[in-house]
Order: structure tokens, then sequence, then C-alpha cells
């Protein structure tokens, strides 16, 4: 009797756990399916006649496509540049101990974001950089090259240097053991930075908000345009949002296997 | 690794170039605000293309971003922007000190206010055209004051019985912006009506006992009256309440009314919505009447004579008078005087304009560089106020030491004084 009660207990601790984390989210869905005058109605309607207006603006009126397209390439190329740049770096700092290397690259992380705008606008104006992708990528590869430098520095720690030295017994190159033993054993940690490094680029707001213009406006500026003056269009902003989580919410739902994974294999190295 | 570095650098040179080549033909740049007139504008560019052969790159953005936007672009002196809307008030002095803003000596302004023009000259020139105004008015539900048995008040002692009356239960007799740094301009009518005021000549004066009988009495009236959890909030929250019929008496800007007459804004029905000008105070009837948008051009910009054929067109009556239609209330004087055009503007705002075009005040808060920081430390006061219903005993002595702090920050920028 005792162990049914403190089983309802514990379902309903969870219901109330997940409502709290969900409420946002589901009045967001609900808010994008209402109109403006139902959503500032009160009290508030549960029963309501729903309407997909709201994703007419997003994708009809506005050019929503071409910012989900701007997104992309400007989260795929920042990713891919990171994954590039940063698996060897991470490596490196994984074998080597080069820990004040760690220290500087997590530097650029934790250093507001606004102090790197001025001197990014004025070289990147000054190369007629203005409004492409390539400007919007480099300062977002800021954003996700320390994450999977981090990620997989302490990822590559936790694969034991026994592997590699029987390798170099058998002659293999540094260069070798790093792309086909140590790579290929990397997959969740891999998948575990691009994920999350995908997700601050694909959210950034920041860099975007000055780098990008007209052209290559990017989706959190994008929802702005539902904010007028003394206006406020709530129903858009609600479908936008719902819009823009929906690709980053999908990806996390695919990978969070091993995205948990990944982050505890770092957090538990002896 | 060298083919990756070889291409962004391949690439980096050829846009570079392509950006060069673009420059030598007639084409400017132009940054609106996500506002009403900036659709009036955007949908009437095509036709001045076509007209005057410049190609207009536009740009749409929200009023903070836009602000962000600018000042990167302008402060490390590299900015591409030929045209841009700008606030008056909220940028203006800072822009201005900058000298960001190209003086427009040659533009005729006899057609605008002289109050909105002398708050856009600096050193003797004219830096912004002035484009819409606004002013402090009293919206009110027309059915919920008949079924009380009230008639709109005139002045603050029918304000408060009026408010005390209507405040039930699930209903808000009074609200106006609670949120600090928000709830500034708001209040500056009622300091004025007080006979207090924010700034003079350049020093703090918010701590006279005129401005804190203002505040005292603002946050008396939003404090008893207003909705719950006020202090935290601007007119993004009054008005959805507003609108959804739990507020009977709200002060705000002129701008909103289109959005509580609106069907597709509010279910109330246009012919509950009253609009009236804010009840006089002991000491005067003086609401704010502020030029909140207008359009300037870049001292930095490289093409000034494609960038003032633009600004003349986009200032021009007759975008003026369209944009009246839908009730955008503009600055020039000669559309208000129209009797064609003004007939289809709503009559509320037709009348409680010819009274503040009068009576006006041209600020609505302590106009100066760092006007954000400023309206932050009144802010405090206003929350204080509200939030103890006027009565709090430290209301005075905060004004003191908020006036000090906003006189340091007079002198950092050298402004004190002047």
């Amino acid at each position: 009797m005792k162990a049914v009660g403190l089983r309802i207990l514990f379902y309903l601790a969870v219901v109330l756990l997940a409502l709290i984390v969900l409420l946002p989210f589901l009045w967001m869905l609900i808010s994008s399916l209402k109109t403006q005058i139902d959503i500032v109605a009160w009290p508030p309607k549960f029963i309501f006649s729903p309407t997909l207006q709201n994703y007419y603006k997003v994708f009809g009126e506005q050019d929503f496509i071409r910012y989900f397209i701007n997104s992309t390439i400007v989260a795929v190329f920042a990713v891919g540049v990171s994954l590039l740049l940063g698996l060897p770096a991470a490596y490196s700092i994984a074998r080597f101990s080069q820990r004040r290397l760690a220290m500087v690259i997590l530097l650029a992380r934790l250093m507001p974001g606004i102090s790197f705008l001025m001197p990014w606008y004025i070289i990147f104006s000054r190369l007629g950089l203005m409004d492409s992708y390539v400007a919007l990528v480099l300062s977002h590869v800021l954003i996700t090259l320390p994450i999977v430098v981090w990620i997989m520095s302490s990822y590559f720690e936790t694969i034991p240097l026994e592997l590699e030295e029987s390798a170099m017994v058998d002659g293999a190159s540094r260069h070798y053991i790093f792309l086909k033993i140590i790579l290929p054993l990397s997959g969740p940690g891999i998948i575990t930075a691009t994920t999350l490094s995908f997700i601050f680029s694909w959210n950034n707001f920041l860099f975007s908000q000055v780098l990008s213009m007209e052209k290559t406006r990017t989706l959190p500026i994008a929802v702005f345009n539902f904010l007028s003056y003394a206006d406020i269009d709530w129903g858009g902003v609600m479908a936008a949002s719902v819009a823009i989580m929906a690709p980053a919410l999908v990806l996390t739902m695919i990978f969070q296997r091993y995205v948990v994974s990944g982050l505890t294999m770092g957090a538990v190295k002896g | 690794m060298k083919t990756t570095l070889k291409l962004g650098l391949a690439m980096a040179v050829t846009m570079g170039l392509s950006g060069a080549a673009l420059a030598q033909t007639k084409e400017i740049r132009v940054l609106l605000a996500n506002h009403p007139y900036g659709e009036v504008l955007k949908a009437a560019i095509p036709q001045f293309e076509q007209q005057s052969g410049i190609k207009v790159n536009v740009e749409s953005l929200q009023e903070s971003q836009l602000t962000t936007k600018l000042t990167t672009e302008f402060a490390t002196n590299s900015s591409s922007v030929d045209v841009f809307m700008t606030r008056p008030l909220q940028d203006g002095k800072l822009f201005a000190k900058n000298k960001w803003y190209e003086p427009l000596g040659g533009y005729d302004f006899s057609d605008y206010p002289a109050n909105t023009v002398s708050i856009v000259t600096y050193d003797g020139q004219p830096n912004i055209v002035p484009l819409v105004t606004e002013w402090q008015v009293l919206f009110y539900r027309k059915d919920l004051l008949e079924a009380a048995g009230l008639k709109v008040p005139t002045n603050f002692d029918e304000l408060t019985a009026a408010a005390e009356k209507l405040n039930t239960g699930g209903l808000a007799g009074f609200a106006s912006r609670g949120k600090g740094a928000a709830a500034v301009t708001q209040l500056s009518t009622f300091v004025y009506n007080f006979g207090g005021n924010y700034l003079d000549k350049g020093v703090a004066v918010f701590d006279s006992k005129e401005a804190v009988d203002g505040i005292r009495y603002y946050g008396k009236l939003v404090g008893s009256y207003g909705p719950r959890g006020v202090t935290s909030m601007s007119w993004e929250n009054i008005l959805p309440l507003f609108q959804a019929g739990r507020i009977a008496m709200w002060t705000d800007a002129s701008v909103f009314y289109g959005q509580l007459t609106d069907p597709a804004k509010s279910s109330l029905g246009a012919d509950k919505i009253g609009i009236a000008n804010v009840p006089a105070g002991p000491k005067a009837n003086s609401p704010f009447y502020v030029t909140s948008w207008g359009i300037a051009m870049a001292s930095q910009s490289k093409k000034k004579d494609l960038a003032k054929t633009f600004l003349e067109w986009a200032t021009s009556k007759e975008l003026a008078a369209k944009a009246m239609e839908a009730n955008i209330t503009m600055a020039r004087t000669s559309v208000w005087e129209d009797k064609a055009v003004t007939a289809k503007v709503d009559p509320g705002l037709v009348e409680t304009r010819a009274f503040v075009a009068k009576n006006g005040n041209p600020s609505d808060r302590p106009f100066m560089s760092a006007v954000g920081e400023a309206r932050d430390l009144i802010g405090e006061i206003i929350i204080e106020s509200i939030n103890t219903k006027g009565e709090s005993p430290q209301i005075d002595q905060m004004a003191k030491d908020r006036a000090v702090k906003v006189n340091t920050l007079l002198r950092d920028t050298g402004e004190y004084g002047q």
C-alpha cells in the first residue's frame, strides 16, 4: 500500500516538473494558433477556433524560408569550420596537455561578445564583407569553436592511450592515428559537439544583429519583424518562434542519447 | 587546410571587388524602423526608384536593433548608411554630439511646429526632419464611465475619484506604465501638470517639491487603482489588458488609439473606447507632445546628393497626407489644417492634437545623451512611489540622490548647465 502511494507521489512530481518546463512551450504553440483577440482574451481561452493565419504571415507575408536558409548556411558552415579546426586542436590539447591553449580558447568564449563587435565591424566593412555569409560564419565560429574544442578534448582524453601506442609500434604516424583510430572512436563526442554548437549558432542574436543585413538576415533577427513601434504581433512572434525551434528540437531529439553520453564521458575521466 | 584558407581569401577578395563596383552606380542605403510610416515608405519606394533612377537598398529593423546597428556603424566610422529613421528624443543628443547627423541647412522647415524643430536643432542647424508626433492622452471605457454615472475627468481630483469608483475586483480603475525606466515618459505629463520638470537648462530638477508631488500622485494613482504587478508593466503589458476589458482608464501615448479601436485586435468595439486630454493638474495642463520619429542623413554618407533627394521625397507632404489616412499622426502642420486630410483621421486624434499643439511640452523624458541611464535612475523612484502608493517617506531623499546622479551624468558628457 505504501509503495503504491509513493509511486503515485512520484508520478505527480514528474508531471508537475514536466508542466513547469513544458507550459511555456505549450502556451507558445497554442498562441501561435490563435487570433490576436484570443491571445489577449481574459480569462485565457482554451477552447477556440484555431487559425493558421499566423503561420501564413511567417511563411507567406514574411520571407521566413529565406531566413531559414540563411540560418542553416551560417550554422552548417560555422560548425563545419569549427570541426575542421577544433578536432585536431582538441586532440593536441588532450594528448600534449596544452592546458594554457585550452584556457585561451575558453577565454574567447567567456569574453562578452559585444567587445568583438566593433573590431569585426571595422574589419568586415573594410574588406567589403558586410552582408556576406563569410562574415557571419567567421563570427559564429567564435561561438562554436570553443564548444567543439572543450567537449572534444575531454572526450579524447577518455580514449585509452594504449590504442595509440600499439598503433605507433606498428608504424602508424600521428596523422594516421588521428584520422583512422581516434576519429572513428569519437562518434558520440563529435555528435554532441556538433549538436550543441549548431544550436548555439542557430540561436545567436548579437553577432547576426550587427553583421547581417537584409540579404543575410538570420531567424532570431527576423522574429523582430513582428515587433513594430508600439505594436507587437504576438501571434506572429509565437508562430515564428515555433518555426525556429522546430529544427533545433528535432536535432536534439534525434541525437539526445549521444549528447548525454558525450557530456558525461568527459565528466568522469579519472 | 591550406585549400580552405585560400578559398576563404579568394572569396573575400571577390566580394570586396564586387562591393567596390557597386559603389559607382546610383544607389543608396536606407535604414528604416519597423514603424507604420516605414511601411508607407517601403510601399512607395519602387515609384521613387522609377522617377529618380536611384536604387534604394532598404533595411527595416526593430527600433532598439536600429539604434544598436547605427551606433556600431557610425562609431567605427565605416558606415555605408545614407539615410535613416531616428528617434530625436532617445538617440538625438548622442548622435548629434558625435556629429553623426548631417546638418540640414537647406531644408524647408516652415511646415513644422516650431517646438518640434527646436528640439532637433544643434549648433543653430536642424539635424533631423520630424516625421511622426505623439502626445499623451487618456483612454477610457465610455460604457463603464456611463454605468458608474461618471463624467470624463478633467482634473486630477476628478481622476482620483473616478479611478476609485471604477476600481472593482477584476477591473483596474486606472493604469499607466509602472516599469521603472519605461514609465518615465508617461510620468512626465504628471510632473509637468504639478509644475515640475525633469531638467531645466541642463540641470536635474526632478527633486523639486512640484516634481516630487507629481511622482507621489502618480504612485498613489497607479499603486492604488492599477492592475496587479503594475511595476513590471510597460505598454506591451497594459495594452492587452485594456483590450481584454480589464482596465477602465489608461494614460499613454496617442499612438495606441488605433489598436484599441481595431476590431481585429480588440473585441471591445470601437464605440466603447473614448479618448480625451490628460486631466489638468493643480499647476498646469501641459501633456507631452513629442516627435517620436524623424529621418536624417548620415554625415558619413558618400552620396549626399542622392541621399538629399531621397530625404526630400520621404518627407514630402503627399506622403504625409497618405500616412494620415492610416492614422499615423504626422508632424507637418499643413496636413492637420487640410480638411480633406483630417476628414479621414479619427476625430479623437484631431481634437486632442489641437489641444497639445498649443499647450504641449516637446519632451517626455530627460533630454540628454545618457537618457537611458537617467531613465533607469528616475525609474527607481517611480517604483518606490507605486509600491508605497506615493506614501514612502524616502521618496524625497531618493529624488535628491538620483538628481545628483543625473547631474553627474550630465557633467560627464559636458551637457551640465547647457
